[in-house]
């Protein structure tokens, strides 16, 4: 369910780009989404597509990609991927159900992923929110 | 572009918002948010937001522990108390403790604004400190700023430099006093911190409002169940409440 906020926001902040720069129709809308959330790119896109119409971006495409954030422990240095700790990412989701709390809000990710190295909570993630990474509007090739 | 930005701003945007907030910890901040913001539902639907994000004090207040927000298309549903929604991290995370740097509170503290339901009147309970919960409010929103501190001394030195932050960003800081004084027998005020003076002298020096709320020992017996309480505190903060949803003198002029 938490898709239909995402593509809220995604859907706003295109209406108000748009309008700020005086473009009266977009074609294609871009977005990352960090890996982790595991949000449910059908549903993200239902709802993107239910909720523009009647608005600038109505015969606008919604493409998402996934991203793998890059975790650096402040701690110890080492940098390591999702995958070399998807199974305590997977504790969490078991845990937690659908609405899991890496899922809701990615900003979370360092207080449930430890280094699995020396242990520390101390991450740095990059590129962990969802990301506008273009637009595309008509008359644009 | 950031959606998370956008929508936390879109929530905000047309709403009465309330910051309750101190430099200093342990002043009752989290108390006076949910009192203050049960007070206001009384006459309009309000949310109380717990921007503390480590301690999620409101959650033990209200007896929320544990349970989790249902999350619908609307988004976060708030626990509803009557006409108070009341959203914490605690129902997102229910009892894991959250650590996390700087960059990553702001984002959370904006994730629990952009996907929560909102109504009319919003009341933010603060972490002590000057940080990212002040920049992150002061950029996405024009609240007006209740500022919490005891009568000790340097509950009050601490307490001046939000204050002074505050004014210098021409905004207009209601002062609350907790714990200021016993209500005796005979109408008798009893100041276990001794004189007012150091209150006296900050609320002078930035002309500031002000509120005084007793020392009521029976809000202890309210903790889990804080909407039940009845006492000499929640009338304080009624008048309190019906004070800071006037017109403010900047918003008439």
């Amino acid at each position: 369910m938490h898709e239909w906020s995402v593509g809220e926001g995604i859907l706003r902040s295109v209406i108000d780009w748009a309008k700020e720069n005086n473009i009266n129709s977009v074609k294609r809308v871009k977005v990352a989404i960090p890996s982790f959330t595991f949000l449910e790119a059908d549903i993200l896109k239902e709802a993107y597509d239910t909720l523009k119409k009647g608005t600038i971006a109505e015969n606008s495409v919604l493409e998402i990609s996934f991203k793998d954030p890059v975790f650096k422990c402040r701690n110890c240095g080492n940098i390591f991927t999702i995958r070399e700790v998807i199974n305590e990412v997977e504790k969490v989701k078991d845990e937690f159900g659908e609405e899991y709390p890496l899922h809701l809000m990615s900003g979370l990710a360092p207080a449930f992923i430890k280094c699995p190295k020396c242990g520390s909570n101390d991450i740095e993630v990059s590129s962990q929110e969802i990301m506008i990474k273009g637009v595309e509007v008509n008359g644009t090739p | 572009m950031e959606p998370l930005e956008v929508l936390a701003k879109s929530k905000l945007s047309g709403k009465k918002t309330i910051a309750v907030m101190s430099a200093k910890g342990g002043v009752g901040k989290s108390l006076i948010s949910a009192l203050l913001s049960l007070a206001i539902s009384s006459s309009n639907p309000t949310t109380l937001i717990d921007l503390d994000i480590h301690t999620m004090a409101v959650t033990k207040l209200f007896g929320l522990e544990n349970k989790l927000h249902e999350v619908t298309k609307r988004g976060i549903e708030p626990f509803t108390i009557g006409n108070l929604g009341v959203i914490s991290l605690g129902g997102v995370v229910k009892d894991k403790y959250v650590i996390l740097s700087g960059s990553n509170n702001r984002s959370v503290m904006e994730s629990l604004i952009a996907y929560s339901v909102i109504n009319d009147v919003v009341v933010f309970d603060l972490p002590p400190g000057l940080g990212d919960e002040v920049l992150l409010l002061e950029h996405l929103t024009d609240f007006v700023p209740v500022v919490v501190t005891t009568p000790s001394k340097v509950s009050v030195k601490v307490v001046e430099y939000l204050v002074r932050y505050l004014t210098e960003k021409r905004k207009r800081p209601h002062l609350v006093v907790n714990m200021a004084y016993y209500d005796c027998e005979g109408g008798k005020k009893v100041r276990p911190f001794g004189d007012e003076r150091a209150v006296n002298e900050l609320v002078k020096k930035y002309g500031l409002e002000y509120t005084e709320l007793p020392i009521d020992p029976l809000l202890e017996d309210y903790i889990g169940r804080i909407d039940k309480y009845d006492g000499v505190v929640k009338q304080k903060v009624i008048e309190l409440a019906r004070d800071l949803l006037k017109p403010r003198r900047d918003e008439r002029s």
